[in-house]
Formats: structure tokens, sequence, C-alpha cells
């Protein structure tokens, strides 16, 4: 007996200590290693067996389309999208529009949501199994062209399709660019703007921001708007949400102070992330939450840092943020939304957030993949975009007359103030200076005593060593 | 006449009782067996081979021998940190595992009515999903509305940031896992129902106490469910992920960086792939190194009751 079972724990244990090595080696079974499934079988003394399952958490839609019964000559084109949910009626809107008009084509939709989103096509990528036409976000732009995944479009853009480049809304085509050529084209985008809750500052009489403001202005409205309505001494009203250790956002700050966090030629931090205008950003931001006190203490530390429910509750007069959150605002009966562009600090800068498409390099009909790229993310597919979103062609969104908008407006504006992002300088951003700003901002977030000064030399000290082992 | 020559022809080689079964053993396990060798073993060999390679999965590996080793030992300070908190995590995680486990089994060992729901109740949290309760947990956690600081405060206690504060973000993951308590319950509870009355009745009319027949029945009795519950409670948390990932992503100031989840971001956000590999086989030796010593001493304190006894 006692030799049975030392055997069974044994068999056990080293099943599990191998499912968790071999999770680890995904060649040749590349499961996604948030779904994780634990198939545990127990066997104890009284041999009663637990079996205890059960952990997915990604969902992976595929949306298939009709296969072609007859025609066997029909092109068929995968495209990958991150979108899910609503997010995909417009893509099947279109695709459906492209088919009408181009009879030869079959596209299929392939949505992956979730984190698992890169991981999945990089092993598709790496199977040469990828979707002909592929999105992708801003900072994963670098990575995949530097290891060959796609295919330039400066051929098919001057080819026998011909695109007009210029229709684009200013700046949005750059972030699609990499090394001078251009590899993607833009589906959507977002700078960053400044929400403002007309209901609390009609309530407390103040004068609602307009886009000539600085940050002084910011500061003042904020301080302004700042209420401990039954006096306890805790604040009731917050003048501005802002979004604690959300580095890419943190962009702003530090362009806007006329700073930069790396140098253009993408080899030192130190001069750049220590530089007297990024400390200056760094220094007003932690004083906007420590000295002043007009922003809500960070609900997360997570990626976005979105956890604060303030704005959406009606008890923060402002928030700095991307135009994501938008529509569910505008349905807020706790918000009478307005927006304004950032304010201008020394300079008046602003960051774009951005997501476009590609051709795979080895997809097998890249000209069919133009076809539709050039309708999906071109004049004709904006006209669907638009109905969801700010759409990249500018004379769409003028037509529509988002340019002029209340609320629309002040994402097209922000676009002639962009300054280029960090990642833009260097393919080793997300594993160099990434981190080191991020733990910048949480020290001055958790310790409101923390050296500013200080902060930004270890961080540009740590981003510019590890920097130096990327490119030994 | 045709039927017998026929027979001698094709005559199978008689096989005695023991290869029958034998082929009879090895066709029931084949189907795990199979799967062992194509999903686990394939995989963990060539994970060995990645972590003597640079790879990042989509240009083909080259190799660097040794070393990924090096570099994690000598060169990256967050790999050894992450290291640090995933063993405190484990040293202080475990044994408060088996304590509120055990304490809990032995609760809801008791003869009542209904006693079925409360196993239930308590077992619950253990199979959900881990996602949906860390959630849940952060809510719980937020230091402005969250329901743990609302009750501190009628209290009268000012209550920690918890997972916004370096010092406190892993004494409340520590907490949230402790939900989790009905794994090593509900084990436990088997092992406790596995103990025949008739020793407790012995042992009641040799005059022992309620305190004597826990010391001197039930727990040397217990003993495999704790070396199971150790061993498992070990291998578990040396790979935590979930709850950090989801509920921190290793920070604030990397006070959460727990060892997995900065192999997961070498691997899939940084793509070194061969490093990640490399890690990974480190942490696979040093749990064998820690399930070896376990078993190895167990033999003096783990009693098990043969059959028949």
């Amino acid at each position: 007996m006692k030799k049975y079972l030392r055997f069974t724990y044994m068999f056990v244990v080293v099943a599990i200590l191998a499912a968790f090595v071999g999770g680890c080696a995904q060649a040749s079974t590349p499961l996604p290693p948030e779904i994780v499934t634990i198939e545990k079988t127990v066997e104890v003394q009284v041999e009663k067996i637990i079996t205890q399952v059960v952990e997915v958490i990604n969902e992976v839609i595929v949306t298939p389309t009709p296969q072609p019964t007859a025609e066997g000559s029909k092109i068929i084109l995968r495209v990958g999208t991150g979108d899910s949910g609503e997010g995909l009626n417009p893509h099947q809107q279109i695709i459906a529009e492209f088919e009408k008009q181009n009879p030869d084509i079959l596209v299929q939709l392939e949505a992956v949501s979730g984190n698992d989103y890169y991981t999945r096509l990089l092993t598709q990528i790496a199977a040469g199994d990828a979707p002909d036409i592929i999105q992708i976000g801003d900072d994963a732009v670098p990575m995949f062209v530097s290891k060959g995944g796609f295919l330039p479009l400066d051929d098919f853009i001057n080819g026998n399709y011909p695109l007009d480049t210029s229709i684009y809304l200013p700046g949005t085509l750059d972030p699609g660019k990499y090394q001078g050529a251009q590899y993607f084209l833009p589906k959507d985008f977002s700078p960053l703007a400044v929400y403002y809750n007309k209901k609390i500052f009609d309530e407390y009489n103040v004068a609602y921001p307009t886009d000539d403001w600085t940050w002084d202005d910011f500061l003042k409205t904020a301080q302004e708007l700042t209420k401990d309505v039954d006096g306890d001494g805790q604040t009731d009203i917050w003048g501005a949400q802002l979004s604690a250790n959300w580095t890419s956002g943190f962009e702003y700050w530090v362009a806007a102070a006329g700073g930069s966090l790396i140098s253009p030629d993408g080899m030192s931090y130190v001069g750049y992330m220590d530089s007297p205008e990024t400390i200056k950003a760094v220094q007003f931001y932690s004083d906007l939450y420590n000295k002043y006190k007009v922003a809500p203490p960070p609900a997360d530390f997570n990626l976005w840092a979105g956890g604060n429910p303030e704005f959406e509750s009606g008890k923060a007069a402002m928030r700095l943020f991307g135009r994501w959150p938008q529509t569910g605002l505008l349905s807020n009966p706790n918000v009478d939304l307005g927006t304004v562009e950032v304010p201008a600090g020394d300079v008046k800068a602003n960051v774009l957030f951005w997501g476009g498409f590609g051709i795979f390099s080895g997809s097998e009909n890249p000209e069919a993949a133009w076809r539709f790229l050039k309708y999906y993310v071109g004049a004709e597919g904006s006209e669907i975009w638009k109905l969801h979103g700010i759409p990249p062609v500018a004379a769409v969104a003028e037509s529509a007359g988002m340019t002029t908008d209340p609320i629309e407006g002040a994402w097209i504006r922000g676009l002639d103030f962009l300054a280029p992002r960090a990642y833009v300088s260097t393919d080793y951003w997300g594993e160099t200076g990434d981190p080191a700003l991020r733990r910048a901002l949480e020290t001055v977030l958790i310790d409101p005593n923390a050296d500013v000064t200080q902060v930004m030399q270890t961080a540009a000290q740590e981003a510019q060593a590890a920097l130096d082992e990327k490119l030994k | 006449m045709n039927s017998t020559s026929i027979k001698t022809s094709l005559r199978i080689p008689r096989l005695n009782l023991r290869q029958r079964e034998a082929i009879l053993f090895y066709l029931c396990i084949s189907p795990w067996l199979i799967g062992f060798v194509l999903f686990y073993l394939g995989p963990i060999i060539a994970s060995f081979y990645f972590s003597l390679t640079e790879w990042d999965l989509l240009t083909s590996p080259q190799f660097v021998g040794m070393d990924n080793y090096v570099r994690l030992f000598t060169r990256d300070a967050l790999a050894l940190k992450s290291f640090k908190v995933t063993l405190v995590y484990t040293l202080v995680y475990v044994p408060l595992d088996m304590i509120f486990g055990l304490s809990l089994a032995l609760l809801l060992n008791q003869k009542l009515r209904g006693i079925g729901v409360f196993r239930t109740v308590y077992y619950l949290p253990s199979v959900l999903s881990g996602v949906a309760y860390v959630v849940m947990w952060m809510w719980m956690f937020n230091p402005q509305y969250g329901l743990i600081n609302t009750l501190l405060k009628y209290a009268g206690i000012q209550g920690p940031r918890w997972l916004l504060d370096p010092k406190w973000a892993l004494s409340a993951l520590i907490i949230m896992s402790l939900w989790g308590v009905g794994r090593s319950m509900i084990i436990f509870l088997a092992g406790l129902q596995d103990i025949p009355t008739v020793l407790y009745e012995v042992a009641e009319i040799d005059g022992a106490n309620r305190w004597n027949k826990f010391w001197k029945v039930t727990l040397p009795l217990l003993t495999p469910s704790l070396l199971f519950n150790l061993i498992f409670g070990i291998i578990l948390t040396f790979q935590t992920f979930t709850n950090a990932f989801v509920a921190t992503n290793g920070g604030p100031l990397d006070s959460t960086l727990f060892y997995v989840l900065y192999l997961y971001r070498k691997a899939f956000e940084h793509l070194q792939m061969g490093y990640a590999s490399a890690m990974a086989w480190v942490l696979f030796l040093i749990v064998l190194a820690c399930t070896l010593v376990i078993f190895l001493t167990s033999g003096k304190w783990v009693f098990y009751r043969s059959i028949g006894e």
C-alpha cells in the first residue's frame, strides 16, 4: 500500500511538473498561456477522485463567411482583427459591400480578442499561416515589421491600383511607417483630450475650458472644482482624473514640457529621461496628485490605470484620456460631456494612439489583399467607419461634420500637434524605457516626498543599462 | 480437417496471463501515454533545446549555449527579485493554506444536518474562474470605495492602500488566494473521513480527550494528506500567475512580480522564447529539488495505514 501510494504521488507530481514545463515550450502546441486548463486527478488514500478544472479566460470568435460553392476560382482573403463584440459590425458591413463589388474575392474575418491576439499572430506568422490582412496597434509596428512579418505598401500605393495617401488626416499615416517605408494604413486613432462634465462646471460657475488653455489654466480650473461638499475633510468632487502610471499616456506631459524620453537616434535615455523638461513634467504630474490634490488617488496600477470611477460617477470634473470611453460617457446620465484639447505646457503637444492594417508577407494573394485593404480603410470603408468613430479619411470626416462637431472636433484638432512616441525611436522601448518610466511614476505617486530629480536620474540610468545590454 | 490446418498455421503465440495483462495495461493507458508524449514530453525536450538558443518565434533560433542561464544568474536583477517574491509568497501562503484548510475540514467533518451545503459553500471559490474572482477582490481591495477598507473605517482603522502599496500588495494577494483554500480543505476532508471511528473509540476507552485524539489519532493518520497538500501547494504557488497578472501586473514597483509572470513577459511581451525556456527549466529544477527533499524526508513523518491493519 505504501509503495503504491508513493508511486501515485510521484506520478501526479511528475505529471504536473511536466505540464508546466511543457507549457513553456510552445513550439509544437501554441496554446495561449492564459488559457489555463488544469486538470488534476488526485488519488488520495480513500481513492476519492476529485476532478477540478476550468479556467477559460479568452474566447476566440471566428466568423466564417460562406464558402464558395461552385466557383473554385474565387480568391479567399483572411482578415485578422483584435476587435470584438459590437466592434466587429463595421468590419462585417464593409466586407459585405466589398464582396458585392468584387465578386472574385471572398473575405473571411478572424477576430481574436484579448491579450492573446499578438501571441496568436506571432505563432501564425511563424508558421506561415497568418491572415492576409492584419490589424496591429501602434507600438507593435516596429516589432512585427523588423521581423519581416509585413509587406511594404509603397509599390502597391503607386501600382495598378494606386492610392492617394494625401486623403488621410494629418499624422495618421506616420505610425504605419517603419524606417521610411509605409507598411500599414490607418484604421482608427485617438490623440488625447480632456473630457469635462458640464454639470459640475455649471454647478460651481466655472467657465468651460478652451483649446488655448495652458497647464496653469488646467491647474486653476482643477483647483476651483476640487470640493469638500459635506465638510468632513474628505474631497468629494475632484478637479481632474488622471491615469496614474499609464506610461504611453504620460508621454503627452513630457512632450508638452518640451522634452522627450529618448534621443531621436534611439541610443540614449540619459540626458532625455532625466532632462529638466522631463523632470518638470513628472513634477507637475506628481504635484497634481500629491501637492494640489486635485486628482483622485489611483485606484489601480494596471496597464491603463483605468480603474478610477470618479469621472463616470460624476465625482470628477475633468478627465485627460483617449477617445475610447466616449460613447459610454455620452449616454452616461451622470455626465453632461464636453471635450477640449489637452492644455499646452511650454509647448502645445499631443500623442497619438493608433491601429492600422497591413499585408502579411506570406500572403498568397498580395494584390487582392491590397485591393481589399485600399477599400477597407480608404474612402469607401470610411463611409462605414464614420458611423462608429472618426474615419481616418479627412474628406469623409469633414462631410460627416466631425471636424466642427463640439465633441469630435477636439480629437481631430489634436492631430495638428503630434509629438513622436518613444517606441518610434527604438525597437526596445517596451523592455527598456517603459518599465523604468513606469517604476518612476509609481515611485512618485506612492511617495509624495520622493525627490523627482533623483527618481528620474535613476530611471534614466536603469533604462540606459537595459538598452545598452540589448544593443551589445 | 481444413479448419484444423488453418488453426495451426495462424496460431497466435500463446501468451501467459502476465503478458496478456501487460498488453491490456498498455492498451488502456495508451490515450494518456500518447497525449503525454505528444503534448508534454515533446515540448519539454523542445524547451530544453530552445533554452540554449535565442529565439523570437519569427526568425529561426540561434544557438547560444549556456548564455541564457548565465544571464539569468548573473545579469538579471529582476529575475532574482521575482524569485524572491515567489519564495516569500510560497513560504507564507503554503502554511496558511494548510492551517486554514485543515481547520475548515475539521469543522466540516461534523455530522450535522445540511453539512453538505456548507462543504459546497466553502469549496465553491476554488472552482471559480481565476480572473472573475480576482476582479471581484480588486474591488474589495479598492482603497477608497472597497468593502474591506469601508469595514475597517467603521472599526476606526484607516486601511492601507492594499494593491497600490508595495508593502501591502503581496499580502493582499495572499489574502485573495486564501479564498481558494477549499482545494486543500477537500483533500483533508477526504483524509478525515477515511480515519476509522474504531480508533477514536479505542482512544476514548483509553481516556483520551479531544485534544489527545487530535494529536495522537487524527493528525498522524492525516499525514499522507498533509504530504500531498504540501507538495501540491508548493508546486502551485511557485507557478502563481493569474492573480498577479490581473490584479497588479507585477506592481507596484515590482513588489508582486512573480517568477512565472516575469517569464511570461520575457516570452510573450519581449519575445525571448529562449530566455523564457531557460527560466522555466531553472524553476522546474528548483521545484523538483523541493519535491524530492520533501519526499525523502517524508518517511520520517508520514504514516500510512495499511489495509487489514
